[in-house]
This record gives structure tokens, C-alpha cells and sequence, in this order.
């Protein structure tokens, strides 16, 4: 009977997952600041204007600054009832955190994983970068994740920021750290061959993110969208992979996932890849 | 070769020239039926048929030189003689080569993502509709198992259909669709000479040449068809997409298959292409081609095994690694058992019992002939059933003539037979397979329940073919 699974895996690979369109809608935005009235309100115009091409025009805008930052219950609070579509904020948000770069601060921790509502987070107003200079933009983005194949909402919301005539990078670095240990375990498995398993696995593993990246490029083409679609499908665990991608293609924004619980590999590596990447904006689904 | 077969297929005289006594021909007439009860409860035994009946043999050739009924000693093959042990010319290694070769080759061409190709545009043709995806995947299925065989188009088809029905969100219908397709293998089986195994056997015993196999199944073979498709369709309440959305969703879906995804190389796909083609006309015309028509169809298939081969020539022995040696080791046995059992003239008991029927009037004997071949087929192998019929009908005292309804009451009795119950064919066993890997309850029962409004209707509307096409055109075949 192995035929069968030999030709049910012929045909499960035949079967591609296709990208997903899906128009993803920004109108109202909560920023949120723990800086005095005046500098909230011109951060907030920093952020309008940083998102100038992303906002819809339906949605209202609200911006919560340091007297109205009183604490993280009020906070979630106020992100409930406002259901914002967007959160926008920076690291070490009412907390000393951004002097020695090592947290992103209990407030941004609590908002990131205690709503369901994407956070951009931008850098510190303390820290020299193009967005508090002006000179931010949205012209190449870098959605990472260890499972590019099917996260539509990734896709989408990366879209979304990514300027017509820019980039978007699409990399998917799988847990090369879990991907030794299953092969290690291969390795102690009389009947299956060590190195065609590795082999085929890891081809099998890169080649449907690239075939789900190169899905996206052809729906966004067919859509008339003119945004150039590149990718990468690699093995990687260390914070140095990942830094390396976004030194590499000059990211203006990194879009991660952080919230889902299927995503607990990216999640681990999220937070200290916000914490060390402090100079670029993210954008936390 | 034709030697040794002739010598083989002389057994019957030598076992006419010597004489059994009659208890003798009874146990061994009893190990045979042992033999055939242990088939039919091969899942209970856990044993692979292979070591059954090479039990078997075993035991019958131990029995067959107490009881001095073997013919030992030299045999003269082409003017010389030669020291062959009594078991190898009783084997017909025109069978063995056909199945060797076919299987090969087709495993080898399977690499070069064709039929994977062909399934997958089958599969975006249909737009993802559950009533033309049905009608197509059972053509699919019946032209797979008549080009390949009835076991690899069931593979084929079963693992596609899982695939494409989860795709489609509509896995509820995939008892139907399995057990629809799992009846047409033996329908398609029916189509050629090569198709199915009974064919090749019966094929060869009657000498029904390629081109008239085809020619006489082929019109029950496309009404039969069409009828199990209709039924399918009613049975399992399998309709068309009723809104133009539905149809768009269904589209979209199947589209994101990629029929690429299995070719390695576009050169060794095209390359298996023509040679599938080839093969099928080669075999074909196998009777016709000076020189090829001596070595017979089984020099074909090996000759197109090993071509394909050349393309793995390194690592060759994968190949041989995944042949059904079970099935070969199977056959071999097998006609080593029957061989026995013609010298212990079991095989003259049984065509005495047969008279019964073949004394009837030629139609009446076909039909009846063709509804217990049925029967038998259903509960046990059909591959002995076809071998034993083969040979007694083949027999000097009855000497079949091959314009004769009754080989034909054979091939179909043999084939549909399979319809009946899940051990009736290989094919059906791997439908039912491919049913419980997607966690479907079937029971013995339960498969036998849902099969039989088919089967009765394909074994009712094979007597009658056979029985209208002889009033029809028997006398002049004959004449």
C-alpha cells in the first residue's frame, strides 16, 4: 500500500495553496503616546503622515498621551471601546526600557498580546531615525515568518503598508534548530535514509514557500497592484538570520505576526527581534 | 519457450497416459480447495497470497512425487535435451513476463510525471463540479485500467480523488466517488488483452488476439460504463453546481493545482509519453509484427521496461525493489499448483462437473458459465478461477474453439465478479484501502450492500451481450 501514499503525496503537492487577496481596511488609528499634549499631537501627525498612503479616508483618528496614559487596564480599556483598526505607538512606551535597549516595556508587552488589533510600533522618540526625522517611508517591506505558506493576513496586511512602486519581501525562515532535531531522530530510524530524508525534506519545506510567494506575485500582478513581490525561503534560528534579512533589503517596515498561538516560534524570536531592531518600525499582527 | 509450454500444456496428456486413482484425484482435488478457501481468507490468515499458495505447491508437488503422478526427467526443448526441475515448465512465463514487464514499465513512466499530468487536467477540466468531476475521474479510471492495469489506475484515480474532494470541501462524497471508481477499474479491465490478469490468461488459453479483444468488449465496456456513472451519480446523490458562484469558488479551487509539480524533467516527460503510446501500439499489433509476434507480448513489455529503464540505469534496483514480487511469486505458485492438478487429473474432475453446464445450449451455458465464473471471482481469487477455466476449456476433450461465447463468459465472470465483494479484485481491496485511510467506515457488508444494485446490473448486462453478440455474430466468427 505505500503507492498509495506515494501518489497521495504526488497529488498533495500538486495541490498548492494559493494567495488570498483580501482587502485589509485602515480607517481609524489609536495612537497611543506617554509624551505631554503638544509632542503627542505632533507625533500623531508624524504617524498620519507615515501612513498617508495607507489610511482610508472612512476611519477617525485618536491619540492618547501622557496625561491619559494612566494605566494598562485603562489602556486595554480604551483599545476595546475604541476598536481601532490600528494601534500606533513606540518601543519602551512609559518606560525607561529604551536607555538599555533589553525590553520593549510591560505596557507595549501587555498591548501587543492582550488585543487582537495589529500594533505598529515605531521607534523611540529618543532614538535618531528616518521616521521621527520625516524622512520615513513605506517603499520596502519585509513580512518574516517560519510558515509563509497559507498566512494570507500576513500577506495582506504587509500589502497593505507597502507603497505602490516599492517592494514587499516576503521571508520565511524555518526553526532550523527543531528542523535538526527531527532529522537527528531520523537519523536513528533504521528504515528511512538519513540524508535523502534531509534532502527532500528541506527542499519540499523551502520550495512550497517559494511557490506561495510566487502565488502572491501572480495574484498581485493579475490585480494590477504595482508592488514588485520578492522572497526567500530559508533554514535559520539565530537572531542574526533574521537581522541579516532586514539589514539586507533596507527594510522601512517589518511585518511579523506575534499574536497567533501556531506561531509560537516566530512569537519566541518576535520580541527580541523588536528589541534589538530599534531603529525599524514593525508592525505586530 | 513454445516448447516447454506445449510440454507444459501436454501434461494433460501425460496425465491422461497414466492413470490416478480416484481417491488420489479427490485429495487432491481437496488441497485445491484448501488452497482456494485459504485465498478467500487471506486478511484473516495475515498471509501474503504469495506464501499461500506457494504452501500450496509446495505440499502438491511433495504429494504429486509420492503418489508418482509427475512427469520427472529430461525434457527436449528445441531438439535438446535439457535437466529441468518438473515444477519450472508448468509455470506460463508468457504470463509472468507480460506482468513483470507491464508493471515496470509503468512504474518507471509513472516517474516521469504523466499520469500525474493527465489526473491533475482531468481534475481543472472538470472546474471542480462533483457531477463532471465523477464522470471524468470514471473515465479516467476506465481507461487507466485499461492502458495500466486495474491496481495502479485504482491508485492513481483513489489518491487524486481523496485529494481533490478535501480541496473542494465535499469529502462527504467520497465513499461514492471510491467505490464508483473501485467498480470501474474491473469494467476498464475488461477493455484489452493486457488489462487485467484473467484476460492475459484466458486471452492466451483461447488465442483471442489483441485487436478482437478490444473490438469484442469494447461496446459493453462503454455502456457498462456509462450505466455505473449514471447509478453512481442517482445511488449517491452526486449533482452538478447549482450557482454561478459555487461553480467560481469550485474553479478557483481547482486551478490552484499545479500539474507540473511531478515532472523532474520535460525531456523524460514527453520521452514517457511517446512511449506509452508506443506501448499500447505495440502491444496492439504485437500478432502482426514479423519476428516480435514469435517472442510474444511479454519480450514487448519487458523490452519497454528495460527502455524506460535506461533513464535510472544507476540506481535501476529501486525499480526492482518496488516490484509486486508478492503477485509474481504469486502466479508462479500458482501455476505449479494447477500444473499438479492437471496430472492429477483434478482439472478433468472438475470440466466433468463442468459439462452440467456446458452441456446446456450454447447461450444458456455462456450466460450461467458466466454468472458462476461471477460468483466464484466474488469470493475468491479470480486469477485461479480464469487459470483453471483456461485450461479445462482449453482441454483436449473439450476444445473450446476461441470464436466461442463461453471464454468470453470467462473474462467477463472473472472480471465482474470483483464487483460483488471487496475481495472479488485487487482493485476494489485497494478502493476499500484508500475508504478506511480517510477514516470512512465500510464493513464487508456494508461494501457488498452498497456494490451489489451494480454489480447485478454490469453481470445481468454482461450475459446479455454475450448472448445477443453470439446470436449476432457467432455463427460467422465461427464460420
Amino acid at each position: 500500500m505505500t503507492k498509495i501514499d506515494q501518489f497521495e503525496s504526488v497529488f498533495k503537492s500538486a495541490a498548492k495553496t494559493v494567495f488570498e487577496h483580501r482587502e485589509v481596511s485602515i480607517d481609524s488609528i489609536l495612537t497611543v503616546t506617554d509624551l505631554e499634549s503638544s509632542e503627542a499631537a505632533s507625533f500623531e501627525s508624524r504617524v498620519v503622515e507615515f501612513l498617508s498612503d495607507v489610511r482610508g479616508g472612512g476611519g477617525g483618528k485618536r491619540v492618547i498621551d501622557q496625561e491619559a496614559l494612566t494605566n494598562i487596564e485603562d489602556l486595554l480599556r480604551t483599545v476595546k471601546s475604541e476598536s481601532p483598526d490600528l494601534i500606533c505607538t513606540y518601543r519602551a512606551l512609559k518606560s525607561d526600557a529604551w536607555r538599555w535597549g533589553h525590553s520593549l516595556g510591560e505596557y507595549l508587552d501587555v498591548l501587543t498580546q492582550a488585543t487582537t488589533t495589529p500594533v505598529l510600533v515605531l521607534p523611540h522618540p529618543n532614538h535618531e531615525s528616518p521616521f521621527h526625522t520625516g524622512e520615513g517611508k513605506l517603499d520596502s517591506i519585509v513580512a518574516m515568518t517560519d510558515h509563509l505558506v497559507g498566512d494570507h493576513r500576513l500577506v495582506n496586511y504587509a500589502l497593505r503598508f507597502t507603497h505602490r512602486g516599492g517592494s514587499l519581501f516576503l521571508a520565511d525562515v524555518e526553526d532550523e534548530a527543531a528542523f535538526e532535531r527531527y532529522i537527528g531522530v531520523i537519523s536513528k530510524i533504521p528504515s528511512i535514509d538519513t540524508e535523502t530524508a534531509r534532502e527532500e525534506i528541506l527542499q519540499k519545506l523551502l520550495q512550497e514557500a517559494e511557490d506561495y510567494a510566487k502565488s502572491v506575485a501572480d495574484v498581485i500582478a493579475k490585480k494590477s497592484i504595482d508592488v514588485r513581490v520578492e522572497s526567500t525561503a530559508r533554514l535559520g534560528h539565530h537572531l542574526s538570520d533574521y537581522r541579516r534579512i532586514v539589514s539586507e533589503r533596507a527594510a522601512d517596515l517589518l511585518v511579523l505576526n506575534t499574536k497567533e498561538e501556531d506561531q509560537l516560534a516566530m512569537h519566541g524570536l518576535a520580541y527580541p527581534l523588536a528589541v534589538e531592531l530599534n531603529r525599524v518600525p514593525l508592525l505586530m499582527l | 519457450m513454445g516448447n516447454l509450454l506445449a510440454w507444459a500444456g501436454g501434461g494433460s496428456d501425460g496425465g491422461a497416459a497414466h492413470s490416478v486413482e480416484a481417491w488420489v484425484t479427490w485429495l487432491f482435488a481437496g488441497v485445491l480447495v484448501a488452497m482456494i478457501c485459504c485465498l478467500a481468507f487471506e486478511e484473516k490468515l495475515h498471509a501474503k497470497k504469495s506464501v499461500i499458495v506457494g504452501v500450496f505447491a509446495l505440499i502438491s508437488l511433495l504429494l504429486g512425487a509420492c503418489f508418482e503422478i509427475l512427469p520427472f526427467g529430461p525434457i527436449v526443448v528445441g531438439g535438446h535435451e535439457l535437466n529441468i526441475p518438473v515444477y519450472i515448465p508448468g509455470i506460463d512465463w508468457g504470463v509472468i513476463a507480460i506482468i513483470l514487464g507491464s508493471s515496470l514499465f509503468v512504474d518507471v513512466t509513472s516517474k516521469s510525471g504523466l499520469f500525474t499530468w493527465i489526473a491533475v487536467k482531468v481534475t481543472k477540466f472538470s472546474g471542480g463540479d462533483p457531477r463532471k468531476l465523477l464522470i471524468y475521474y470514471g473515465l479516467m479510471t476506465v481507461v487507466f485500467s485499461a492502458v495500466l492495469n486495474n491496481v495502479t489506475a485504482m491508485i492513481i484515480v483513489g489518491s487524486l480523488t481523496g485529494v481533490s474532494l478535501e480541496k473542494l470541501g465535499r469529502k462527504g462524497k467520497l465513499l461514492g466517488f471510491l467505490l464508483v471508481e473501485g467498480l470501474l477499474t474491473n469494467i476498464g479491465g475488461l477493455l484489452t488483452l493486457i488489462s487485467s490478469v484473467p484476460n492475459i490468461i484466458v486471452g492466451q488459453a483461447a488465442g483471442i488476439e489483441f485487436v478482437e479483444f478490444f473490438v469484442v468488449s469494447c461496446p459493453y465496456v462503454v455502456i457498462a460504463t456509462a450505466l455505473t456513472l449514471f447509478m453512481g451519480a442517482k445511488l449517491f446523490g452526486i449533482e452538478s453546481l447549482k450557482t454561478d458562484e459555487e461553480r467560481e469558488a469550485a474553479k478557483q479551487l481547482v486551478e490552484s493545482f499545479d500539474e507540473n509539480d511531478g515532472i523532474e524533467s520535460r525531456f523524460f516527460f514527453w520521452f514517457g509519453s511517446v512511449m506509452t503510446g508506443l506501448f499500447v501500439i505495440a502491444i496492439a499489433s504485437t500478432s502482426y509484427l514479423p519476428y516480435i509476434r514469435e517472442l510474444g507480448m511479454g519480450y514487448v513489455a519487458l523490452a519497454f521496461a528495460i527502455i524506460m529503464l535506461t533513464r535510472y540505469k544507476a540506481v535501476a534496483d529501486r525499480f526492482y525493489q518496488a516490484i509486486d514480487w508478492d503477485l509474481l511469486g504469486f502466479f508462479a505458485a500458482l501455476f505449479v499448483v494447477i500444473n499438479v492438478m492437471e496430472h492429477a487429473l483434478v482439472l478433468d474432475l472438475i470440466g466433468r462437473g463442468l459439462t452440467v453446464i456446458l452441456d446446456l445450449p450454447d447461450l444458456g451455458a455462456s450466460a450461467l458459465l458466466l454468472a458462476v465464473a461471477a460468483f466464484f471471482s466474488s469470493v475468491t481469487d479470480n486469477i485461479p478461477l480464469a487459470a483453471m477455466l483456461g485450461k479445462i476449456l482449453a482441454s483436449p476433450d473439450i476444445a473450446t474453439p476461441s470464436s466461442s461465447p463461453l471464454w468470453w463468459s470467462v473474462v467477463f465472470g472473472a472480471n465482474l465478479g470483483g464487483n460483488l465483494t471487496p475481495i472479488g479484485s485487487a482493485s476494489t481491496l485497494v478502493a476499500v484501502t484508500i475508504i478506511h485511510k480517510n477514516k470512512i467506515k465500510l464493513s464487508f457488508a456494508g461494501f457488498v450492500k452498497k456494490a451489489l444494485p451494480y454489480a447485478i446490473a454490469q453481470i445481468a448486462l454482461a450475459a446479455l451481450y454475450v448472448v445477443v453478440r453470439h446470436m449476432i455474430f457467432g455463427g460467422a466468427s465461427e464460420g
